[in-house]
Order: structure tokens, then C-alpha cells, then sequence
């Protein structure tokens, strides 16, 4: 049995349907929907079921917007009979020109927002959160061989988490103040390695005018 | 930067001479709002930077011609900054009343014969080509057919207006 799946070409009706009307090119109230619910009827079988529920739900939610867009019709129809009655009157320019006094409203518009730098504010808003770097410890494995660079008995991330401990309490400070009282050049290159993992996991933050670290 | 900073600037902005502001699909897009509780989330979202705008003077407001969410000065600041754009031009202002009527009452479009029959002046075809200037209204190629911009539902106040006109019918 032929396998006949046009949901995608109905969804990208009823899209381009929406867009025409949010565009103000169209009236939901102008357009028919009874065609594309017997697209669906017509082409529904076992094979397609599934896809076309999807694209089911997304048919009946255009036609709430225009029962929604009826509604609202209807109720300006009372409205016109108001605008006529008042029209029958003859009222001069003038009176029509003072009855919209006061119903005026002044929207806000704000062209001169840097766009680029809130498109850019938005993207690193948006991105999913990326999880953090982890450093994975390597696991010792006893060979004969004798290695020069041994493996640490701790490991790696609880060291770094140790000098983090100790020095965040002196944060804000400047770059120099973090090694002022360490001696030992081994030791002093060594936070530094761990310095310089905290400032990519982004644990520390440096600022490179004033040279100041800060959390 | 967060979701107020964007949502100012989605509501904000204008695409075109009668298109301020965006959508509720689109702020959620862009916000990356997703799930079932999205409305809600929405909802809240314009409860509180309504709150955070008002004493600013400023208003979150509903576009229902086009369903768009956009920005406007208060009452008491439209007043001050004078927002009427038919200032001294009370001919256009009342052919514009004519070309609503007659554009609601046929679901947004009409033709400019029926806007003469009921607005007994010359000249409404030099006032429909002003007010599309002003991008009130729409004119086919043909100068025939005439359709309303979602503008109206941004810089008047339908239901301010329909009370007013019931009052003044009343008295």
C-alpha cells in the first residue's frame, strides 16, 4: 500500500497562513480551514497517524485563533452600530476630530539599542548552559619502568579546590598579592598551573586593566 | 543581560511604518521558553516588567489587530508629549473615522466608493493617500481597494473610543 504523508506540506501551509496574518497582510476570518481538515481526512492512514496528529493539533489550534478572531468580530459589530448612529448625526469634522482626544497612546520605540551587541547578549543568554570542564584523575598503574613525571598521590582537582579554599577569602586582589607570601619557586608555579585552571573553569574572573582577580 | 533587557527590546522595536513590538510565539522563541507551562511563564513575564515599567510612565499593552505585545506611554504622558497625529487636520481625522467604520464592518477592508457614501465630502482619495502616508491604511494598486494596517490598535484606544462614542450617542 502506498504510504502518502503531505503533514509536512500542511504544516508549512498553516505556517505560512500564520505568518501572513501576524504580518497584517491577511484576516485569519478571511481565510477557509476546511480545506486542510480534509487534506488530513483524506490522507489519514495507519502508516501516518502518527505524524498527522501533530500536525492535527496545530490545524484545530488555528481554527481556536479563528473562532477567538469571530468572537472578536462579533463583538465589534455592536461597536459599528455605535460608529454609524454617531455618523448619522452629521457631526462636523471637527466633533469626529474631538472625539478621538484622548484615545491617542504613543508607543515606545527604541531604534537607537545597538542591536549587535543585543543580538550577542541574547545568544550567550540563550545558549544551553555548557556543564563545566571536569578533569578527569588518571588512575596509577604500577609498571617496572621508572617514569620521570609521577603521578600525584592527590589528585589534581582536589589540589586546585585546596588553593581555591585558600586564597578566595583574599579575593578581590591584585594578580601579585595571590603568591606574595609563597617562597618556594616550585610551589609558586605550581598555583599558578591551578590558577590558571580556575580562571578557564571560570571559578576566578581576572580583569586585565586593573589587574585584579575577583570571584 | 536577561529576560527584561529582551523583552524591552523585542517590544520596543518596529519593522515597519505599522509593526511594533512582537509576538507571544516570538518572545518565547527568543527567550528559548519551552514546555507545557510556557503561558503561564509568559504571563508573568509581562505582569512584571509591566510592574517595573509603570513608574517610568510606561504601559505594556496588547496590539488585538495584529496580536502584538508592544510598549506605550502612559495616558498622562501621551498627553504631555502630544501624541495626536491629526494635530490641526480635523478633515483627515474624521476620514479616518469613516474609512474604520466601514473597514470593520467588513472584516479589515473596504473600497474607497463605500467611504464616499458615507463620508459626503470630496476629496477622500487625497485623504486615504495621507493617511497611507501615515500608515493608517493600505491602498491597492487599483486606488479601489482600501484595508487598515494593524497601526490603529497601536496608537488609539478602540474601547476608549467606543465608550466615548456611547456617551456622546447617550447624551
Amino acid at each position: 500500500m502506498e504510504v502518502k504523508d503531505f503533514s509536512e506540506e500542511i504544516n508549512n501551509k498553516i505556517e505560512r497562513i500564520k505568518n501572513r496574518v501576524l504580518s497584517g497582510e491577511i484576516s485569519l476570518l478571511d481565510i477557509e480551514l476546511v480545506p486542510i481538515f480534509e487534506d488530513l481526512k483524506d490522507s489519514l492512514t495507519i502508516y501516518n497517524i502518527s505524524k498527522y496528529s501533530r500536525t492535527y493539533k496545530i490545524a484545530f489550534h488555528l481554527l481556536s485563533q479563528k473562532f477567538e478572531e469571530l468572537k472578536i468580530f462579533l463583538s465589534y459589530l455592536d461597536n459599528q452600530e455605535k460608529f454609524l448612529q454617531f455618523l448619522k448625526g452629521n457631526p462636523r469634522d471637527i466633533e469626529i476630530y474631538h472625539i478621538f482626544e484622548d484615545c491617542w497612546r504613543e508607543p515606545l520605540i527604541i531604534d537607537t539599542l545597538s542591536f549587535k551587541f543585543l543580538e550577542y547578549s541574547k545568544d550567550r543568554l540563550v545558549d544551553e548552559k555548557k556543564e563545566p570542564l571536569k578533569i578527569e584523575f588518571i588512575n596509577k598503574i604500577n609498571l617496572k619502568e621508572n617514569f620521570l613525571l609521577e603521578i600525584p598521590e592527590r589528585k589534581f582537582t582536589d589540589k586546585m579546590m585546596a588553593f581555591f579554599n585558600n586564597i578566595k577569602d583574599k579575593l578581590p586582589c591584585s594578580y601579585e598579592e595571590i603568591f606574595e607570601n609563597e617562597l618556594d619557586q616550585i610551589k609558586i608555579f605550581e598555583n599558578f598551573v591551578y590558577l590558571l585552571h580556575l580562571l578557564q573553569l571560570g571559578k576566578i574572573k581576572y580583569q586585565k586593566e586593573t589587574n585584579f582577580l575577583y570571584l | 543581560m536577561n529576560e527584561i533587557t529582551i523583552l524591552m527590546h523585542l517590544l520596543s522595536k518596529k519593522t515597519n511604518n505599522s509593526q511594533i513590538g512582537a509576538t507571544k510565539e516570538e518572545i518565547l522563541k527568543t527567550l528559548n521558553v519551552k514546555g507545557k507551562n510556557k503561558s503561564i511563564y509568559f504571563l508573568d513575564m509581562i505582569k512584571n516588567l509591566s510592574n517595573y515599567l509603570e513608574p517610568l510612565g510606561l504601559q505594556v499593552r496588547f496590539n488585538p489587530l495584529n496580536s502584538y505585545w508592544y510598549i506605550s506611554f502612559d495616558p498622562e504622558t501621551t498627553e504631555m508629549i502630544s501624541a495626536n497625529p491629526f494635530e490641526g487636520n480635523p478633515r483627515l481625522a474624521a476620514t479616518l473615522y469613516c474609512t474604520m467604520i466601514c473597514c470593520f464592518n467588513s472584516t479589515g477592508e473596504t473600497t474607497i466608493q463605500k467611504i464616499k457614501e458615507i463620508r459626503k465630502k470630496k476629496g477622500v482619495l487625497e485623504d486615504i493617500k495621507e493617511l497611507e502616508k501615515k500608515g493608517f491604511v493600505n491602498l491597492a494598486k487599483s486606488m479601489n481597494q482600501v484595508r487598515l494596517t494593524p497601526l490603529i490598535g497601536y496608537v488609539l484606544d478602540l474601547e476608549k473610543l467606543f465608550l466615548k462614542i456611547a456617551l456622546k450617542i447617550k447624551n
